[in-house]
């Protein structure tokens, strides 16, 4: 699996991290009102919405790095777009990458079923929360406030990620679109419209 | 003078800016990071022409946010123990938690004003040609990038389309939240299809162009550090090193 990216993959990784980064952006103005009622938790449920574009552009290209370079590009992005968050959102979104990427790695990139892409969501959860617990200081929170933080980020993760993640890439696939990539070369893609 | 941090190397402002952040990670007293964002916040006075109100109007969910990890940290803080400094609604605050509290909520304020610096001073061409040029992203990467940038508008218009087309047909329009999140799909699907007809197009138009991907070291448009990025540098470094050592006095 050592094949070089074609450009119109960076591209459509590119184009995704646009899609994505433009729900992001709503994601983070709805999180902001929650979190100034409930604090930091208020983004925990939600985390998966972030890991999406790594799952749905790997289950489409299926080429080592397909996780990690659509979370860098649509981090790169949202700074270009002018996200608040600023040019910190670079560093989380390589580090989200590379939690998903990580699940795909373990299984030497030949599985893209539900249940890997749920490890993906969860890979990514976890990194991003280990991140998280640096930077934003979690180490000031009591340690089961913060667990259950984690708990439901992983979930988040699996869920919304991955079981999100993986519906997308179906219903894209029924529309036609994505001939010529590597999700429509497998058995799985007799689906295809 | 107040041109300075926009005409500032892109890349050099990144690397500093997170650099920043990642020290501000380990200082759990209130008074480095609130000596920090003092600091930042007289660098962008000082330094830069920008748009007050709506910086004003940007920073107001983070001051949200600032409020929510302030109250968060006095009700679930670490047991750390300490004196007790007071009681609310029967929870007992400490001085340490309250000076984590604090310190917490500084460094939301001091992120999001580095993060605002940045964006509001940074021209976001310059700077993916900053990265690919200094900070030796691949061409295909940087350019790749470009192409979703530029794609921007034209996906916000196709958004509309799909939901005025939508609408045609006669979906009506989503009222609570829960229909409003169950309805993205219905979105996001012809949204994504149509990203992955343009980004093909887009990757035959350039290639079609010549556009090989290898790397250069000849640009259109040359981005440069002068010595001007190494003052700047340095006044970031001498604030971020000053309001860690008056934190640690001050903390103590």
């Amino acid at each position: 699996m050592r094949q070089p990216w074609k450009l119109k993959e960076v591209v459509l990784a590119s184009l995704f991290g646009v899609v994505f980064g433009i729900v992001y952006l709503v994601a983070v103005h709805f999180g902001n009102i929650w979190a100034g009622l409930i604090g930091p938790i208020a983004y925990e449920w939600m985390f998966g919405i972030w890991f999406i574009v790594s799952i749905l552009s790997m289950a489409i290209i299926r080429k080592p790095g397909a996780a990690l370079l659509p979370e860098t590009l649509a981090a790169i992005i949202e700074v270009m777009i002018g996200n608040a968050v600023g040019p910190r959102l670079i560093l989380t979104g390589v580090i989200q990458g590379l939690g998903a990427e990580a699940a795909f790695a373990a299984t030497r990139y030949r599985h893209f079923n539900l249940a890997v892409m749920m490890l993906a969501g969860a890979g990514a959860a976890v990194f991003s929360f280990v991140y998280g617990y640096f930077v934003s200081g979690y180490a000031a929170l009591d340690p089961s406030f913060v667990l259950l933080m984690f708990t439901l980020r992983v979930l988040s993760g699996a869920i919304i990620a991955g079981i999100g993640g993986k519906y997308m890439a179906d219903g894209l696939l029924a529309t036609g679109a994505l001939r010529g990539y590597a999700i429509s070369r497998t058995k799985q893609g007799g689906a295809r419209a | 003078m107040r041109r300075l941090l926009h005409d500032m190397n892109p890349s050099v402002k990144f690397i500093i800016v997170t650099v920043s952040m990642l020290t501000m990670a380990f200082f759990f007293n209130p008074w480095t990071p609130l000596l920090f964002w003092l600091g930042i916040l007289a660098m962008q006075l000082t330094m830069s022409r920008i748009n007050w109100k709506l910086w004003t109007l940007m920073m107001l969910p983070f001051t949200l946010g600032a409020a929510g990890y302030l109250w968060t940290t006095l009700v679930f803080g670490a047991d750390t123990g300490g004196e007790v400094v007071g009681s609310f609604a029967g929870i007992e605050v400490t001085d340490k938690q309250w000076a984590h509290a604090w310190s917490l909520t500084f460094r939301v304020m001091a992120f999001s004003t580095l993060s605002l610096l940045f964006a509001f001073t940074t021209n976001p061409v310059t700077f993916v040609m900053s990265l690919m040029q200094q900070l030796k992203i691949p061409p295909k990467i940087a350019y790749g990038t470009m192409v979703g940038y530029q794609f921007l508008p034209v996906l916000k218009d196709e958004l509309n389309q799909i939901r005025q087309a939508q609408r045609l047909r006669g979906i009506g329009r989503d009222r609570h939240w829960g229909q409003r999140i169950a309805g993205t799909r219905r979105l996001l699907i012809p949204m994504l299809a149509g990203a992955v007809r343009k980004a093909e197009r887009a990757a035959f138009a350039m290639e079609a162009r010549g556009f090989t991907g290898e790397r250069r070291k000849e640009f259109y448009q040359p981005v440069h550090i002068c010595s001007r990025d190494y003052v700047l540098a340095g006044i970031f470094l001498m604030v971020l090193a000053a309001s860690c050592a008056g934190g640690v006095l001050l903390g103590n």
